[in-house]
């Protein structure tokens, strides 16, 4: 009896586990919205590193293998993958430079009940465009507020703040942070 | 300039007027409730209707169930009025039964104030035996939705079983004439989605069966029709009150608690006085 017990705690726990760390791939090739979050970008690398993000390039690093990248761009599910709004995650690509600007911010995919007219009209994600990482990001405030959709407005509005900072801080150079 | 972190402050600050304003709310819905005042009640449908309606959309919907169902909520730290606000709709069901439908949901209140508002010759009283079988609709909406849900993973199928979004004003010009054309109905027949369509209501009402504190019946109920012919709800049929279509409306309490439509006050004072007089003691008029 004792065994089955710890059979089934065991076979949950490793269940779960692969549960959170399961990654949400929902568009696997965004190409034409890297370009759109980054419009200053001609190149970037395949998805990849800890965590998992692309590099923005100002020159084809296939042309010239010394192109350095000028910025990044990540999915806010892979930064903040404990994020989420009425129901479940909302995916953001998030462009940012090596200043920690914001260069461009599209929703891709999302599951929420009340999202068509609140996170899903451009706008809403247009306004990120051009913060830094130290603004305040407060809905209200800085980012307008849909009435009657708080809770999803809410958390895409976290997933770009927390999602930008922590990308900052683990992949930009450490002036980007100061 | 250093890059800011999240504090609690930053949680709290922009839910604390949410909740101060909800905790007013409810409490002017209870105080109706236990008081049994028919004043405080419209209070509290214009404030439902008002407040947690067109201003915060604020509803128990069918989405909340999927997302119970699936396991997959708003974050609780972020939304703490949100959970409040479904355990109190739990509890409170638990309790004594639908209040939230009765005066707490906008979308029942709005109905409610609809047929204070309209005049009474425009109302259909549908025949009890209809009525109760027009009651299962919604738990078979319920199970129908629930069943969808599972198979489907399609939360958008809110639109098309509750009228709740109308607060947020956003729909199609499908779901506005299917709006309409239910208003119209309920012109007619009274808290007509209520009564027969609600989903959620069917949820609660299934949930009602458990109800703690329940509507009190005198002896002269099994014979006296009053309260049955006055309940708005179709919810008593002969001596019982069925829990699952009762909304906590007070009518029938009111009634109980008038010494001078009830006839258990009627027989009791019509006794008292010959009891005191003439009858002999032991031989008490209580019937």
């Amino acid at each position: 009896m004792k065994k089955l017990i710890w059979t089934l705690v065991a076979a949950c726990s490793v269940g779960t586990t692969i549960v959170v760390a399961q990654r949400i791939i929902t568009n696997p090739k965004p190409d034409a919205e890297l370009k759109q979050v980054f419009p200053a970008a001609v190149a970037f690398s395949a998805l990849g590193g800890d965590p998992l993000h692309f590099k923005a390039y100002g020159v084809d690093p296939k042309t010239n293998p010394d192109a350095q990248p000028i910025g990044i761009v990540f999915w806010t599910t892979d930064m903040v993958p404990q994020e989420h709004g009425y129901h479940g995650p909302i995916h953001l690509l998030v462009g940012l430079d090596l200043k920690g600007t914001i260069t461009g911010a599209v929703v891709d995919y999302h599951s929420e009940p009340y999202g068509y007219f609140s996170v899903e009209p451009p706008k809403f994600a247009a306004q990120f465009k051009g913060k830094t990482i130290r603004d305040p990001f407060i809905v209200g405030r800085d980012i307008d507020a849909v009435s009657r959709a708080s809770i999803t407005i809410a958390s895409a509005t976290r997933a770009v703040r927390d999602g930008s900072r922590l990308a900052a801080s683990k992949l930009l150079p450490p002036e980007a942070t100061k | 300039m250093q890059v800011p972190v999240e504090s609690w402050q930053d949680i709290l600050a922009p839910q604390a007027l949410d909740l101060v304003l909800m905790a007013v709310f409810v409490a002017v819905a209870l105080a109706s409730f236990f008081r049994k005042s028919v004043r405080w009640k419209f209070v509290t449908f214009v404030l439902a209707v008002g407040y947690m309606g067109f201003s915060k959309s604020h509803l128990i919907s069918i989405v909340d169930v999927f997302g119970v169902l699936d396991r997959n909520l708003p974050i609780a730290k972020y939304n703490i009025g949100y959970y409040l606000f479904g355990v109190f709709v739990i509890v409170s069901t638990i309790l004594w039964g639908r209040v939230y439908c009765g005066r707490i949901c906008a979308f029942g209140a709005m109905t409610q104030l609809m047929d204070a508002v309209l005049p009474a010759k425009l109302r259909v009283e549908p025949p009890p035996r209809i009525e109760r079988h027009a009651s299962r609709i919604k738990y078979a909406l319920l199970a129908l939705v629930v069943v969808y849900f599972l198979a489907t993973r399609d939360m958008q199928v809110y639109r098309y079983v509750e009228p709740f979004w109308m607060f947020g004003l956003f729909g199609t010009t499908a779901m506005w004439i299917g709006l309409g054309v239910l208003l119209v109905a309920t012109v007619f027949v009274r808290n007509l989605y209520c009564r027969f369509l609600c989903p959620v209501g069917a949820l609660l009402g299934l949930i009602s069966n458990l109800t703690v504190f329940k509507i009190k019946r005198w002896s002269e109920c099994r014979t006296c029709k009053i309260c049955e012919k006055t309940c708005e709800w179709g919810a008593i049929q002969g001596p019982t009150i069925v829990k699952s279509e009762c909304v906590r409306c007070d009518d029938c309490e009111r009634l109980y608690m008038d010494q001078k439509k009830c006839p258990h006050w009627l027989i009791l004072l019509k006794a008292r006085p010959s009891a005191s007089t003439s009858a002999p003691a032991g031989s008490s008029g209580a019937v």
